[in-house]
């Protein structure tokens, strides 16, 4: 395992604060209350069973859910997210479970797709394969060739290639939604790499997964949700994991305070 | 206990890969039976390999041609125009009866054009924008269109004087070859250049592999869909003009079953049928494929009844290398491959 410095030595300034959020789907309370804090640099798991809302909170992060209630504060400054695009307009990327590439173009046009550089009205692809290769070879994605289709890749390297897409748009902050989910061993290594070395470049990143193994590699701090609500936060290495699936599951907390 | 991850060899990730690494396998298959073809037809037919009937058929395939270029854009996206066939007899129809009422022919042309681009937009827009499937619009379309022309001629076919202008880009000339097929070469360059050179060619190439994925990335998919269906109207109403200036004459019953023959050649040419995937010189030789096989079965004296059985049996055979010559593309690709 990998070994950690404290909470407070890796997190800088806070990047971004969420407080008391709620969001509702009709007669359905996903989020009831939820707060959470992330640091420029800081790698922050968010853990909890299936339905806890780590996703429904996420994407309220990513603008493409508005919620109903509480603060996001991003920079010291009040937002309230109307769209993805002004998610993006505070820095704030993400890389959904099921990437956004397309398996039958390559590498680099999936790095730029929708932002390709031209030169007059064509595509420079010059260029575009340059600094898709840069991008690739700074964050140590492994793959052959930025010719190479998407659809030719592992599961692995199509991870790296989502994330350094996301990391190209410069965020200061970074959702990955279960990154690691169906990767093979070595392919996980690569990706939690990746990680770290966006975190080491001041990104703040917000790790959802399920593989609780994955967050003692390269968390700094847990948020922990339980039906709706954010349960417990701590540093992880304060943490073993049959502590953190007891508070996953809430087997050491009595119902009432559960409720 | 840090883990030290070694970093990874520093090659040129950049570096343009070879030729076969980056050719479309299904277009180099056909490729070949084009190939097979020339030589099997100029073998057993010693007029087919000369100079006049090359012109010849560079002729007969240009008009599906045109359509094919722009059905490659439709099929890329994963979508289908089956309309394009009346589009053709509607446009050759109306071009006719204009020319009739004394229209001059540059304004039936500008004409023409317009209303095969109207098709296409009716069809892109309720595909698109409304979300009906463009297979069922376009079907839907295929009847309305062609109706509107057999309305229009009353099912007769409209004569159009020799000496008009239109007329004469039937009968036009350069360096041997016909107007008509100098228009469907300009044409497959520029199809070319859109779908390997251009942004629009990456989103069409994209929307059929993900849609989502490409829409996330910020791109309007749905006026990019509509444009490609909006493109084969166009095409088809140049395809129009273009059949009346050569038959000299206008017919709601012209171009039948045209639909199957430019979707041949499209898929023939290594294009996905279900999308992601696109060639522009595929298409070409799937054109050339379908247009030589008629041309070559005609020259050996064979039944003109039989060139529709040969072409269906070429296509099943092209559409089996096209979904498993993918699969073979890919073991190969897994063979050469050096490991990352």
């Amino acid at each position: 395992m990998m070994s950690h410095e404290s909470t407070d030595a890796r997190a800088g300034d806070t990047l971004v604060t969420l407080e008391g959020i709620t969001k509702s789907f009709g007669a359905v309370q996903s989020l009831r209350g939820v707060d959470l804090r992330l640091g420029a640099g800081e790698v922050l798991g968010l853990v909890g069973d299936n339905g806890a809302g780590k996703s429904t909170l996420m994407k309220v992060l990513a603008g493409a859910i508005r919620h109903d209630a509480g603060s996001i504060t991003v920079g010291g400054r009040q937002v309230r997210f109307h769209s993805p695009a002004d998610a993006r307009s505070e820095h704030i990327g993400i890389v959904y479970q099921d990437l956004a590439l397309c398996d039958t173009l390559d590498v680099a046009s999936n790095l730029f797709l929708g932002r390709e550089p031209r030169r007059g009205p064509f595509v420079d692809r010059g260029e575009m394969h340059r600094q898709a290769a840069e991008m690739l070879s700074t964050l140590h994605v492994r793959v052959r060739s930025t010719h190479q289709e998407i659809g030719e890749l592992s599961g692995g390297q199509r991870q790296a290639v989502a994330i350094a897409r996301a990391v190209s748009f410069q965020p200061k902050v970074l959702i990955l939604d279960e990154p690691t989910a169906a990767l093979a061993v070595a392919e996980v290594r690569q990706v939690l790499r990746m990680i770290r070395e966006v975190a080491a470049r001041g990104v703040g990143v917000i790790l959802i997964t399920h593989r609780l193994q994955d967050l003692f590699e390269v968390c700094d701090r847990i948020t922990v949700m339980y039906e709706g609500r954010s349960v417990e936060d701590a540093a992880i290495a304060d943490l073993d994991i049959e502590t953190l699936v007891g508070m996953i599951t809430r087997s050491n907390t009595t119902t009432e305070e559960a409720a | 206990m840090t883990t030290q991850v070694e970093s990874p060899p520093q090659r040129d990730l950049a570096a343009e890969p070879s030729w076969w690494e980056r050719v479309n396998k299904a277009t180099v298959a056909m490729l070949g039976v084009t190939v097979a073809l020339f030589i099997g037809f100029g073998l057993a037919s010693p007029n087919f390999l000369t100079f006049d009937n090359m012109s010849n058929l560079a002729t007969q395939v240009a008009i599906t041609l045109i359509v094919a270029i722009a059905m490659t854009f439709v099929i890329t996206t994963g979508q289908i125009d089956l309309s394009v066939g009346s589009t053709v007899a509607f446009v050759a129809a109306m071009t006719a009866e204009l020319l009739q009422l004394g229209l001059d022919s540059s304004l039936v042309i500008v004409v023409g054009l317009l209303a095969g681009l109207f098709w296409g937009s009716v069809n892109g827009w309720l595909s698109a924008y409304q979300n009906i499937p463009p297979f069922i619009v376009t079907l839907a379309a295929m009847s309305i269109i062609r109706g509107f022309a057999l309305l229009w001629t009353e099912g007769f076919s409209v004569p159009i004087d020799r000496r008009l202008f239109v007329a004469k880009i039937g009968e036009a000339e350069f360096l041997g070859f016909s107007a008509l097929a100098w228009i469907a070469l300009a044409t497959a360059v520029v199809g070319g250049i859109l779908l390997s050179r251009m942004r629009f060619g990456r989103y069409v190439n994209g929307i059929g592999a993900q849609e989502e994925s490409v829409r996330r990335a910020g791109v309007n998919t749905r006026r990019i869909k509509m444009i490609t269906l909006m493109l084969t109207g166009l095409a088809a109403g140049a395809a129009g003009i273009l059949t009346a200036a050569r038959l000299g004459s206008g017919s709601a019953n012209a171009a039948e079953g045209f639909e199957l023959t430019v979707i041949a050649a499209v898929v023939l040419g290594g294009t996905n049928l279900f999308g992601g995937r696109g060639t522009i010189v595929g298409t070409v030789i799937g054109a050339l494929i379908t247009g030589m096989i008629a041309n070559g079965l005609t020259l050996m004296g064979v039944s003109p009844f039989l060139t529709p059985i040969v072409t269906g049996l070429v296509l099943i055979a092209a559409i089996w290398i096209n979904l498993r010559g993918r699969s073979l593309a890919q073991l190969f690709s897994h063979l050469t491959a050096r490991r990352t």
